[in-house]
């Protein structure tokens, strides 16, 4: 047990160098897919790695202890007890913060579905407030206010359908619940998860102007509906892509669509396979760890 | 692409949430053929007359008899929009972190990007 277990932990930073670099120059589903893989598979590799710090404390249950003392051998002790109770503690609080996580989401988006009546996928709220809402489920539905539909004109009332539309189709909700989830185990996956919540919306975008045939429509929709927005007092969102994410989203429809460049996922790639070959070789140190206590 | 072939190719769900939506939007009766105008997407009358037949049997409209001419005009029911918004609102409310839960079009608007934004639009509108 070297710093193969320890390393694990700490790569995913590269995940999030990817993250910032992939924004606004990938085309968002190849990035969308590209970090929630490699946040899920480095945030695996960082809860094995606990995983195995916490094993180490195997040669303190009672019956190994007697067998220390007994046969006047010393077991092999590859990590501090200190590190791996550590280790423990954070393991906990990693899967309780997950579990915490998922029940909210789960639990608002079943409040949300049971709303109202929909049609065609739609459900109107006569509020005042401007939102529109993608809520998962089987089916998933559209969530619009009137304060909210009254600000657009019928084209761009169709813009936001067809993003909103996008979110349900392609399960937008999963890939950020899989990047909170990585982002919730190992607190370095947080850009990665910030660009993803901010990627999904790009995908969004770029399938309502792929599918209406015009960019300049999907770009004056969201500029309009946020300023319209703005005169609401809305929590405060707890994005970490600053810098005006609405105005990147509208700088990013006048531009032409990003195209597709295959290297830029190279990173998170090589971050996951890292990660995978530290996990192993850290897994059969492990191994013979666990033969020296046991067949000595 | 003629009108006639964007109209059929949208799926009957879309048109129905079009129509909604065009109807809560107008803030005031509409008849079929006002809904039709609203839509300016070249929609059939009778296609618009279905969907709104289609509406009233959900309980998701009201009609009575339009100001002039013969015919009907439709309007939002009231009470099912109310309700869902007290609803949504509570649902939200709970949430102090509602954008990280949920995919929200256009939020997270910060102050210095109003100007932003409204540059960007006029620059496109002139």
């Amino acid at each position: 047990m070297t710093v193969t277990v320890y390393l694990p932990l700490l790569l995913p930073v590269l995940v999030a160098l990817a993250a910032r670099r992939l924004t606004d120059r990938a085309r968002p589903r190849a990035a969308v897919l590209g970090l929630v893989a490699a946040s899920v598979l480095t945030a695996a590799t960082s809860v094995w790695s606990l995983l195995l710090l916490v094993l180490t404390l195997f040669d303190d249950l009672p019956a190994m202890k007697a067998l220390n003392i007994r046969s006047g051998m010393h077991l092999p002790e590859p990590v501090p007890d200190w590190v791996a109770i550590t280790a423990s503690v954070v393991l906990a609080a990693c899967l309780i913060n997950l579990a915490h996580d998922v029940h909210h989401r789960r639990s608002t988006a079943r409040r949300l579905r049971n709303a109202g009546p929909a049609a065609g996928g739609v459900v109107v709220a006569d509020w005042s407030e401007p939102l529109a809402v993608a809520v998962p489920g089987r089916p998933g539905q559209v969530l619009l206010t009137t304060g909210m539909l009254k600000v657009l004109d019928a084209d761009e009332r169709r813009a936001v359908l067809a993003h909103e539309r996008a979110h349900l189709t392609h399960r937008h909700h999963v890939a950020v619940l899989l990047a909170s989830a990585a982002a919730s185990v190992n607190p370095l996956l947080r850009p990665a998860r910030d660009a993803v919540t901010y990627l999904v919306e790009r995908w969004a975008d770029e399938e309502a102007a792929t599918g209406l045939g015009n960019r300049d429509l999907v770009a004056r929709a969201v500029a309009r509906a946020a300023l319209a927005t703005a005169d609401f007092k809305t929590p405060a969102p707890a994005l970490g892509v600053h810098g005006g994410v609405i105005v990147r989203r509208v700088k990013a429809l006048h531009r032409p669509a990003p195209s597709e460049a295959r290297w830029q996922l190279a990173l998170p790639a090589a971050a996951v396979i890292a990660c995978l070959i530290l996990a192993a070789n850290a897994t059969l140190d492990f191994v013979d760890v666990l033969n020296a206590w046991l067949i000595r | 692409m003629n009108d006639e072939e964007a109209g059929r190719r949208r799926a009957r769900g879309e048109l129905e949430s079009e129509v909604m939506a065009a109807l809560w939007a107008a803030g005031e009766p509409l008849t079929p053929a006002g809904v039709q105008a609203a839509l300016g997407a070249g929609l059939a009358y009778n296609t618009v007359q279905t969907i709104l037949i289609r509406l009233l049997e959900k309980d998701l409209v009201r009609r009575g008899p339009a100001d002039r001419g013969r015919g009907h005009a439709y309007w939002p029911a009231q009470d099912a929009a109310t309700l869902t918004a007290t609803r949504m609102r509570a649902a939200l409310d709970e949430r102090p972190d509602r954008q990280a839960v949920l995919q929200q079009f256009a939020a997270g608007l910060q102050d210095d990007d109003v100007e932003t934004l409204r540059a960007l639009l006029a620059e496109r509108e002139s």
